[in-house]
């Protein structure tokens, strides 16, 4: 079963930032409530794609953690620009092979990762920050020339990039691969079973207890009339209570999956199910992989050298 | 404060991951002997709380929106041991499942979210709060005074980590190969953000969170304070009674122990620490500049009464042993003024005691 396409869509009219109606500053009441919505889209969207049929899908989950593990760390470990944006194009290929929408792939990081990640390093490309050879001369400051560094705006290029490349690589596990298939997986790291029983349990029980904070926020909204009376201490202190009826919440359902689970036999000893072999093709893909990152590595040193 | 992959070195994020892992395995064995077999869904539930948590948008007065973390509240909730893998397991499905933080840098976020915050600012916690009542708005305070110790605490850490990148990482014509800025930049960056409104939103949310379980809930309050006196002050004893001080002090040293012995990880390292040297030292050839600039002259040098020299014996023999050796002293110096601190705190409290009855 998919998710019908206007769940998970975003309206457009109805974003506070549209020209649309009045401008005001978001309420914290709504920015909750729109999170708690995009965390339920994000997880719904990824269960779509991971059902879709496509190369990354058909890999067995532990041969593609490891094998995108080795990418992801290929994508920290090279020192050339050049090396990273060809590693960028493969984790493309591997989008449009395994049948991601390719806008929604390039947009997710080229959107957001210049915006952050490039505002944060943009006072680096200055000689002030970083030392080097000055190749754009912004003029003086108290007697001191001023520019951008042939050094700085190279650090800039290459910190956006690696976090563009390694953040693709995550969207490529994550969006390809069921969460309980992901989790059984992230044994095969020799993650300790009982970590990996409180993350799926986790994961289960994030979505009950959001569904909870929704409610609460929106019956705050509905008996809201002015948002702006009381300002923001008395938002605070609603903000404090939810947070712990929240909690009041949380431990008497822990109470109630503990009598569940002695119920249905728990013994404190915990059974995973267990994944298919690797298969050929599977050994196929992540000796592929690793061959590309060794690849990537030593091209990278040739060029540095 | 979620670091992205990308700006912290492998190397840096390898060292991190060694350093959360012995907080894993003594919190797992921990939570185990305490909660014993309901600590799956306890620690299951409370991790998802975890995650919410950091959901929840604070309004600070400006009329926008900030917030916490609350991993120092589920520390005070459900015990800092609890609170290290709740908050670890909340980092990991962020960093998993929806892409907030990196998977190689999950070792650093969890280092200084998951084990560094939950642990001081639960050590600040049990330090103010110390035989006061359940009830008491001086453990409320507690509380919000530890949640704002150990954010800015996690944000110095982190910020150390992005301010060492420079000068270990960078390609043989100066470039930075990840985050750009050193310490000089980093510190005030992180510390200017977290000492006023994030650790105020980190305050306001962790004292308030308390507050209104002891009006509301007192009971799930009573889950991490066993034998806490409800109602009346009843001394040093009321909140100690069945806590044994011997071993978290043992844990305490061990670690301490741990990081003095990994302070010569610096020497070993390639490069020198950017803007720490002495004008003299200065490789200033690299950095086309043929003279020292006039202020950097006039201050080096403003403070000269240290104990020890560059971190060294004299006659620069053995560095990897006299950095552990300062190390220590330094542990030592700062153990003496937090302790005098202790100490003064306790003195006033048994005054204020005496006098109230």
């Amino acid at each position: 079963m998919t998710a019908p396409a206007w769940l998970v869509t975003q309206e457009a009219g109805l974003c506070p930032c549209s020209p649309i109606g009045r401008r005001r500053k978001g309420s914290f009441v709504d920015k909750t409530i729109a999170g708690a919505a995009r965390v339920m889209r994000e997880a719904m969207f990824s269960d779509d794609v991971a059902a879709r049929r496509g190369l990354l899908q058909s890999v067995e989950p532990r041969v593609k953690l490891v094998a995108l593990l080795a990418l992801l760390l290929t994508a920290s470990l090279v020192h050339q620009l050049a090396a990273l944006a060809a590693l960028y194009a493969v984790t493309v290929v591997l989008a449009v092979a395994s049948g991601l929408p390719i806008g929604f792939f390039v947009k997710r990081v080229w959107l957001f990762i210049p915006l952050f990640t490039g505002a944060v390093v943009l006072p680096a490309t200055l000689n002030l920050v970083t030392p080097g050879e000055v190749v754009v001369p912004l003029g003086t400051w108290f007697g001191h020339e001023v520019g951008l560094t042939a050094q700085g705006l190279m650090a800039a290029a290459m910190l956006v990039t690696r976090v563009a490349v390694s953040v693709s690589i995550v969207v490529l596990l994550t969006l390809t691969t069921r969460w309980n298939r992901l989790l059984a997986a992230v044994r095969a790291l020799f993650v300790p079973r009982l970590f990996v029983l409180v993350l799926g349990m986790a994961y289960r029980y994030l979505f009950h207890l959001l569904s909870a904070v929704t409610e609460m926020y929106e019956a705050r909204k509905a008996r809201t009339v002015d948002a702006r009376r009381g300002g923001s201490a008395r938002g605070r202190a609603f903000v404090a209570a939810s947070a712990g009826a929240l909690f009041g919440k949380a431990h008497a359902l822990s109470d109630e999956v503990y009598m569940a689970m002695v119920s249905r036999g728990y013994d404190g000893d915990v059974r995973t199910l267990t994944a298919r072999a690797p298969n050929v093709a599977d050994l196929a893909f992540a000796s592929a992989a690793v061959a590309l990152s060794i690849l990537f590595v030593l091209a990278d040193g040739r060029l540095a050298g | 404060m979620h670091i992205p992959d990308g700006y912290l070195s492998p190397l840096t994020c390898a060292a991190l991951y060694g350093a959360s892992l012995p907080a894993w395995v003594v919190a797992s064995r921990k939570v185990r002997k305490v909660v014993k077999s309901r600590s799956v869904p306890l620690l299951a539930v409370g991790a998802a709380y975890c995650f919410l948590v950091m959901m929840f948008n604070i309004p600070v007065p400006d009329g926008t929106t900030a917030h916490a973390v609350g991993a120092v509240l589920v520390a005070v909730l459900l015990g800092p041991w609890a609170a290290v893998v709740a908050v670890s397991v909340a980092l990991a499905i962020q960093a998993l499942f929806f892409g907030d933080g990196g998977v190689l840098a999950f070792g650093a976020n969890a280092f200084n979210l998951a084990v560094v915050m939950p642990l001081s600012g639960y050590a600040v916690y049990r330090l103010l709060s110390r035989g006061a009542s359940l009830t008491s708005r001086r453990r409320a305070v507690a509380a919000g005074i530890g949640g704002y110790v150990g954010l800015n605490a996690a944000a110095l850490l982190t910020a150390i980590e992005f301010g060492i990148q420079p000068s270990l990482f960078h390609a043989a014509d100066g470039t930075p190969l990840y985050a750009p800025f050193d310490l000089a930049h980093t510190i005030p960056a992180m510390a200017l953000a977290h000492l006023t409104v994030a650790g105020a939103v980190e305050f306001a949310l962790t004292m308030g969170v308390i507050a209104y379980l002891q009006r509301a809930n007192l009971p799930l309050l009573r889950i991490n304070h066993r034998g806490v006196e409800s109602a009346v002050v009843e001394g040093d004893q009321a909140g100690e009674g069945d806590v044994p001080a011997r071993p978290r002090w043992r844990l305490l040293v061990v670690a301490f122990a741990v990081m003095v012995a990994l302070t010569p990880l610096g020497l070993v390292a390639p490069g020198s620490a950017f803007g720490e040297d002495a004008p003299e030292d200065l490789d200033l050839a690299a950095y086309d500049i043929d003279a020292v600039p006039k202020g950097l002259r006039s201050y080096a040098g403003f403070w000269h009464n240290t104990l020890f020299d560059d971190y060294g014996f004299a006659d620069e023999r053995y560095p990897q042993l006299a950095y552990i050796l300062s190390a220590v002293i330094g542990i030592g110096a700062i153990a003496v003024v937090v302790g005098g601190a202790a100490l003064t705190v306790r003195f006033v409290q048994r005054r204020r005691v005496v006098a109230t009855t």
